[in-house]
């Protein structure tokens, strides 16, 4: 079995959001959404820091959807919009997608957003993968780690553009995959472990 | 449609409400869920809360109804018609508010075709249309006066209206994303402030039939309804205490998301809760002269009501006001980003709600005008042609 997944160095992440906004690019995702933030870690504000001067600290934090191993959103779903593929990804068929929003209230990590209207575009113009499918008003939308780039072999844009190589992809499941190496490795941890959803997306330092 | 000729001024507010209600329903359908306060931080508003308040009210009704066939509470049989057609009407309620929530509800047969069985949603449905099947059927039954088959309807009625309220909180209580949610205690509480508040309704509604003349509840068993409703209080109060009690007492997470109940945004609706509807009306019920003053007895169930209202906004918001994953900017909502959900129900969603009322109050109306029978006609006959008019309010279910 393939069991894609992501291991993003924190260490070497300078919260850039280009990950966020090439996700975006990619996708076509909606003004109003990102399937990827860059979130500042315990601030207020993007690119806080923390602690009293001279003794501050800043973490960036890079969240889209965890392709959770036990995904919280796909037993909530109703209709069964929300599957996991062959390849290990969490991802969502909109023509099954009644917009309940069970999955948003499900996904301990606020990964989905919603098409609350017909989609708008900054541009007035779709952008990004052609291959990507376009979301209609009044369904639940999230990262699908690039699946029309992943299905050709190639790797998510976010981790195509990276600027400093934060992001390593590969297959879980294969022990000799270099993301597997670093999740051994490296210590890698994962989100909110307690919640059990046993996410594919790891973070290391 | 007696009571409508007889209140005209109220059957034309209310087909009024129910127009602008229908208009803004469309107007949603148009725009989408956009134009409701809901966002991707608070994901869902005041349908959701509307839908948990009505599932709740609906029980009152059906349980008194069924409780008197099984439990052979004679009492209670002579309110089971008004008390049936009241939980049918709002289960209808609860489950239009389910649908208009939808953001696609042109795929809503998606659930038929291929539903989840692992999803709390799908299991409401499924419960949800068994009790309205029940309700309709208990309803028929009742009018032909066929004694077996409600005693045999009953049967399945109660633990029907037990399971549909545990059923919705388990919609909330089995997503452990939402600490203020993931409780063993979810179900119970649903089922308590279900019984409270469907009772307090009845009360209402039975005090306010009385006062139209269509219906006369002897003030005796008003007095043992209130009775009865002390207890559910009483239950219902100590469920949430044993909850609160828990969430505080590791003083980890679980005390945070206290401290937001009990201080944040959505405080004002939890002591309300606490305060007007459980302490302040227990403390009028639970004195038996007290339950004698009907006026006292419906200012209570009033308060009940309301109070389980607010219960339901704070169970619903408090978990949507943080972020596990917490860090700026936090999630996109209707305003900009945001790190802490924050919701208000547009003019949209309230003219959909008072209109959704609306169309339950005429419901109602109808039912009542068409399966009440009129006090004064019941008591000008003699008793034995009474009792060949109005079946419902008699027959006797020992055959049970
Ligand atoms: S992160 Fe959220 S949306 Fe993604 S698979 Fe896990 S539970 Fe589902
Ligand atoms: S919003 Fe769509 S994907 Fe999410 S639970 Fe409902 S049907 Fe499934």
């Amino acid at each position: 079995m393939t069991k894609l997944g992501i291991a993003i160095d924190l260490e070497r992440c300078v919260g850039c959001h280009t990950c966020a906004n090439a996700c975006k690019m990619q996708n076509n995702v909606p003004t109003g959404m990102l399937w990827n933030r860059v979130l500042t870690e315990g601030c207020e504000c993007i690119d806080g820091a923390v602690g009293t001067y001279p003794n501050l600290t800043r973490t960036f934090l890079p969240l889209a959807c965890q392709h959770c191993e036990n995904p919280a959103c796909l037993r909530a779903c109703p209709t069964g919009a929300t599957y996991k593929d062959d390849m290990g990804r969490v991802e969502i068929d909109y023509d099954k997608c009644i917009g309940c929003r069970m999955c948003m209230a499900a996904c301990p990590y606020n990964a989905r957003s919603f098409n609350w209207e017909e989609p708008v575009r900054d541009v007035d113009f779709n952008y990004g993968d052609a291959a990507v499918p376009a979301r209609a008003k009044g369904v639940a939308e999230k990262c699908t780690l690039c699946k029309e780039r992943t299905d050709r072999g190639e790797e998510p844009m976010c981790v195509k553009c990276c600027p400093t190589q934060a992001r390593i992809f590969g297959d879980l499941d294969d022990p000799n995959s270099e993301v597997s190496r670093v999740v051994v490795n490296r210590g890698a941890h994962v989100l909110l472990e307690e919640q059990g959803t046993r996410p594919q997306v790891y973070y290391f330092d | 449609m007696e009571l409508f000729k007889r209140n005209k001024v109220v059957t034309a507010v209310l087909a009024v409400l129910a127009c602008i209600g229908v208009g803004a329903w469309i107007y949603q359908l148009m725009g989408g869920l956009a134009v409701t306060g809901m966002s991707n931080g608070v994901s869902w508003g005041a349908y959701i809360t509307m839908f948990m308040f009505f599932v709740g009210l609906s029980a009152g009704g059906l349980i008194v109804a069924s409780s008197a066939s099984i439990f052979h509470i004679t009492a209670f049989k002579r309110v089971a018609m008004p008390a049936v057609i009241l939980s049918t009407v709002c289960i209808c309620l609860a489950g239009m508010f389910v649908l208009i929530d939808l953001g696609g509800i042109q795929r809503v047969w998606r659930i038929v075709t291929g539903p989840n069985p692992a999803s709390p949603l799908v299991w409401d449905i499924c419960v949800i249309t068994c009790y309205l099947v029940i309700n309709v059927l208990y309803l028929y039954f009742m009018r032909k006066g066929a004694k077996r088959a409600v005693a045999m309807v009953s049967r399945f009625a109660l633990p029907c209206a037990i399971l549909v309220h545990s059923v919705t909180a388990w919609i909330f209580g089995l997503q452990i994303a939402k600490e203020g949610w993931f409780t063993a205690i979810m179900a119970p509480i649903f089922v308590a402030s279900a019984m409270d508040s469907g009772l307090a309704l009845l009360l209402i509604v039975l005090v306010a039939l009385n006062a139209s003349g269509r219906f006369k509840t002897p003030k005796e068993l008003i007095a043992s309804l209130a009775g009865l409703l002390a207890t559910c209080i009483a239950v219902d109060g100590y469920f949430i205490f044993c909850e609160v009690l828990t969430m505080a007492y590791p003083g980890a997470a679980g005390a945070e998301t206290l401290a937001l109940m009990t201080a944040g945004p959505t405080a004002p609706f939890f002591w309300f809760e606490v305060v007007g509807g459980l302490l302040i009306p227990f403390c009028v019920l639970v004195f038996a002269k007290n339950r004698a003053k009907t006026g006292l007895v419906v200012g209570a169930s009033v308060l009940v009501v309301a109070g389980v209202l607010c219960k339901r906004v704070w169970l619903l918001f408090t978990s949507f006001i943080g972020q596990n994953v917490a860090g700026a900017p936090g999630v996109m909502s209707a305003d900009g980003w945001t790190m802490a959900g924050a919701y208000a129900p547009t003019l949209v969603e309230i003219a959909i709600i008072v209109g959704v009322v609306s169309v339950g109050a005429l419901g109602f109306m109808a039912l009542a005008s068409k399966l009440l029978v009129p006090a004064a006609e019941e008591e000008a006959v003699p008793a034995v042609a009474s009792r060949a008019s109005a079946p419902e309010l008699e027959f006797d279910l020992q055959v049970a």
